[in-house]
């Protein structure tokens, strides 16, 4: 299954869970029902002395079972409604809840430091936004979290204990097991999770509050003739019947969890190849008398969301939410005894130099960066969503080009606004000069000269490092204040507008930093699916491809030639747009509608796309970025378009 | 049904918003003050760094200005009140007396160092010394930093305390304790503008 199938299929399995879910509503339904009408007919005396009881004469009456329905699915509804509201801005919210602690990232701590490049590398290998990262600093077990709606809010919770006792190559595997949950998509169904089962908790949660309140009022309301009795039994019985619903969902949850914990462990070995990585953090969970136990107490709640079972239970039962601890480990290590450690000792960690050393044994091929490369075009679809050895070590060495002060400037809100001030930046020195003179007047004085002091910096730094530096800004962007955030918003749409033009970077680096975090901060809402056949899309479609064309091919033909190879592509015809026709803002108008493809039609799109570029058989840095962009809209994750990726068979 | 079944339905959904609505304030309140909270963290961040600067500042400038012993103690000085204000603040953010110490700590921490770079003047060896510009640099970029995590701060403590104060929210707010935060603004030094120069 390649990622457009796996977003799909998650989009499906979403669908299903929630047709459980109504399934064990409506059981709950019928039951609070039941017991409504068993204690109608028990306090509701007859009519005559010594008569029929009406409720048992005839116990289905449509009002009221209307009226049951109406309020059980009513408080379902709020209580679910409340937790999706709350855990509305994402991941964010998610680490907060769980006492998370945002890592700094100009932290000097060699443990901190070394999780952060271990993600930064991730993120840039795999082509997803960098998350900020969370460290729950109470929680001494080794334990690890992704949460969020989609890549761009998504963020990483790791326990003390993943800092204190994981080797870098452990990291490296809790780190890609999360990121898979990223990838497949798994996170936003889990947080629907939360929100249904919050719903559902609501139902108990009211049995218990009727019942509390009947223990502080109880006397005064004996008086009344059988009433006295129907308000506790009323309370019981909701207890009863969302106790029911809780177990039938915390039965569905949990059987789902486990299923996805196997694939991301599956796909953290994928991707890392390094199965002794993943393993190692596996078995030292079970050799620490914590385990992966969570503390806090909405562990409960998110129990799925973790990388191990946050209620210390490593055995299997019925409502654990990861498959036994042994069990995982030998499906990554069969030759596992079920011995752990008997201690695991905290790691030293070594500080991270800016150089790493090349680890003997594992020869990383050595890559360069900057250039123009062939490309392969099906190896490139194959790598979307996906992680690897050769993507990780091509993500590292295109980092470590990024000179120092660069990268320091990037990790703090202060300075990761100038790095994208910078990036936009011309080259042509005389527009330099005019941005520059833009950017002044809005701007105060110290961001301007430090974006002037950043933008000495960007010579010789290969195009191919400038998308991966724009996107390690993001986790810093997104600790801005929301005014903070409208003046730097303006700033970057002057900077845009200042050359009269919108070129390919600076699209992508709109695209990027401002497409993210307009959702962040709420000025947009996340793209939904509206579109699910391609014929309607079509004509953006050939907008789209025919800008491609005109940017890669000089030659009339030529750009005829790659548009028909592109429809060809995806089996369709079409005649490509004039030049004219293909301005930057027509572009944005496309991509705004391609954005809200199914994923299945996206995967089409981007197989146009890329048989486009393609087509000349090789890659112009301009070409890449373009690809970027595109990516960056639609929501696809690329992996960075190097020499790595188009070597590769 | 009767009556009375219909109005212990009506309570019992009344109550239930009610609850629904005690929780979600009670959620957005915290999550107000762990973003204010976590804006001091980046406060904090840059603070340090400047603590950090600062001896190497005096090393560099003990060299060439034998005879401004006592300005340069006073820079030691207001640093080490500061650290101290600085680690009380970090504990408890947002709290007023904490925040106004740090406050005043910090602007006498400014107000030595205006001091200090107002005397380097007289100094021309220093003030081409290599070290020392990169020291001054240094410290220019991170009190620019301070001053726009500041904003951010003080932006999260006004967004919290204006949630805190709204209604129904204040009636809440003083049951779960949700205290009100306080800015952070450095109380600068009058002295600052006029730097005495001797030449003693």
């Amino acid at each position: 299954m390649d990622f457009f199938e796996q977003q799909d299929a998650a989009r499906r399995r979403t669908g299903r869970l929630i047709a459980y879910f109504i399934l064990a509503v409506v059981a709950m339904v019928v039951a609070i029902y039941f017991i409504v009408v068993i204690v109608l007919a028990l306090v509701g005396a007859p009519e005559r002395p010594g008569g029929p009881n009406p409720y048992m004469e005839t116990p289905f009456r449509p009002g009221l079972f209307g009226l049951v329905a109406l309020g059980t699915i009513g408080v379902i509804l709020l209580g679910s409604l409340y937790k999706t509201s709350q855990l509305a801005s994402g991941g964010e919210a998610v680490a907060l809840m769980m006492g998370g602690r945002l890592i700094d990232r100009q932290t000097r701590d060699p443990a901190e430091r070394r999780l952060l490049n271990v993600v930064d590398e991730m993120a840039v290998a795999s082509g997803t936004p960098v998350p900020p990262v969370y460290v729950m600093a109470n929680e001494a077990s080794i334990n690890a979290f992704a949460a969020g709606h989609q890549p761009g809010d998504a963020v990483i919770g790791v326990s003390r204990g993943c800092l204190e006792y994981l080797d870098r190559d452990e990291l490296q595997g809790v780190m890609a097991h999360e990121f898979s949950h990223i990838l497949n998509g798994d996170m936003r169904m889990n947080l629907r999770l939360v929100g249904i089962l919050h719903g559902i908790l609501m139902i108990a949660i009211l049995g218990w509050f009727v019942l509390r309140s009947m223990a502080f009022s109880g006397r005064s309301s004996r008086g009344q003739r059988g009433g006295g009795a129907m308000i506790p039994a009323i309370g019981v019985g909701l207890l009863v019947a969302g106790s029911v619903g809780l177990f039938f969902g915390k039965l569905i949850k949990s059987a789902v969890s486990r299923q996805r914990e196997y694939l991301a462990d599956a796909s953290a070995v994928q991707f890392t190849r390094l199965p002794e990585g993943i393993a190692g953090a596996l078995k030292k969970i079970g050799g620490r008398p914590e385990s992966s136990k969570i503390e806090d107490a909405h562990a409960e709640e998110i129990s799925h969301m973790f990388f191990g079972s946050a209620l210390g239970s490593l055995r299997f039962h019925l409502f654990a939410t990861h498959p036994p601890l042994v069990r995982r480990i030998q499906q990554i290590d069969p030759t596992f005894d079920g011995k752990f450690p008997q201690r695991v000792k905290p790691v030293k960690v070594a500080p991270e130099l800016p150089k790493p050393k090349k680890k003997p044994g594992k020869p990383v091929k050595a890559v360069r960066v900057g250039g123009t490369t062939p490309l392969d075009p099906g190896g490139l679809l194959g790598r979307i969503g996906v992680l690897d050895m050769e993507q990780l070590a091509y993500a590292a060495a295109i980092l470590e080009v990024i000179p120092e002060p660069l990268r320091d400037a990037a990790a703090e809100p202060y300075g990761a606004r100038a790095v994208v001030y910078a990036v936009l930046l011309s080259q042509d020195a005389q527009m330099h000069r005019q941005q520059l003179n833009a950017l002044r007047p809005k701007a105060e004085e110290q961001s301007y000269r430090e974006t002037e002091r950043l933008a000495a910096l960007f010579d010789g730094l290969p195009q191919e490092a400038r998308l991966p530096l724009v996107e390690t800004t993001l986790p810093a962007l997104k600790t801005l204040s929301p005014d903070q955030y409208s003046k730097f918003r303006e700033n970057v749409e002057a900077l845009i507008k200042a050359d009269q033009k919108v070129d390919l970077l600076e699209y992508a680096v709109r695209a990027i930093v401002l497409g993210q975090l307009d959702v962040q901060f709420g000025r947009s809402r996340p793209i939904a699916v509206r579109y699910r056949q391609l014929d309607p899309l079509l004509p953006s479609l050939v907008g789209l491809l025919s800008t491609l064309a005109y940017a890669g091919q000089s030659a009339e033909a030529d750009v005829k030639g790659a548009f028909d190879k592109a429809m060809a592509a995806i089996g369709r015809q079409a005649t490509p747009l004039a030049e004219s026709d293909c301005s930057m803002r027509n572009f944005d108008a496309t991509m705004k509608a391609l954005a809200q493809a199914a994923p299945k039609l996206k995967r089409q799109i981007f197989t146009a796309c890329v048989a486009c570029v393609a087509a000349d058989g090789k890659v112009t840095p301009r070409e890449a970025q373009l690809v970027q962009a595109i990516a960056a809209v639609l929501g696809v994750p690329v992996p960075p378009i190097g020499e790595a990726i188009g070597t590769k068979p | 049904m009767g009556t009375q079944a219909w109005i212990l339905i009506g309570v019992g959904v009344i109550f239930a918003l009610l609850a629904l609505m005690v929780i979600g304030i009670y959620n957005k309140l915290v999550a107000l003050r762990n973003r204010y909270k976590n804006g001091f963290a980046q406060i904090d961040v840059q603070l340090k760094r400047r603590y950090d600067l600062i001896p190497n500042l005096i090393e560099v400038a003990k060299g060439y200005m034998k005879h401004e012993r006592e300005t340069l103690e006073a820079v030691i000085q207001a640093r080490n009140q500061a650290v101290t204000a600085g680690q009380a603040a970090a504990e408890n953010p947002g709290d007023p007396k904490a925040m106004k110490s740090l406050g005043r700590a910090e602007g006498q921490l400014t107000g030595t160092l205006g001091r200090l770079f107002a005397l380097s003047e007289n100094y021309p060896d220093l003030k081409a010394n290599q070290n020392m510009m990169s020291v001054q640099e240094e410290l220019a970029s991170t009190e620019n930093k301070v001053a726009f995590s500041r904003q951010a701060y003080n932006d999260a403590v006004m967004r919290y305390n204006t949630a805190r104060e709204t209604f129904p929210n204040v009636l809440l707010a003083g049951t779960f304790n949700f205290q009100e935060a306080d800015l952070f603004e450095i109380e600068e030094e009058q002295q600052r503008e006029a730097p005495k120069v001797s030449f003693t």
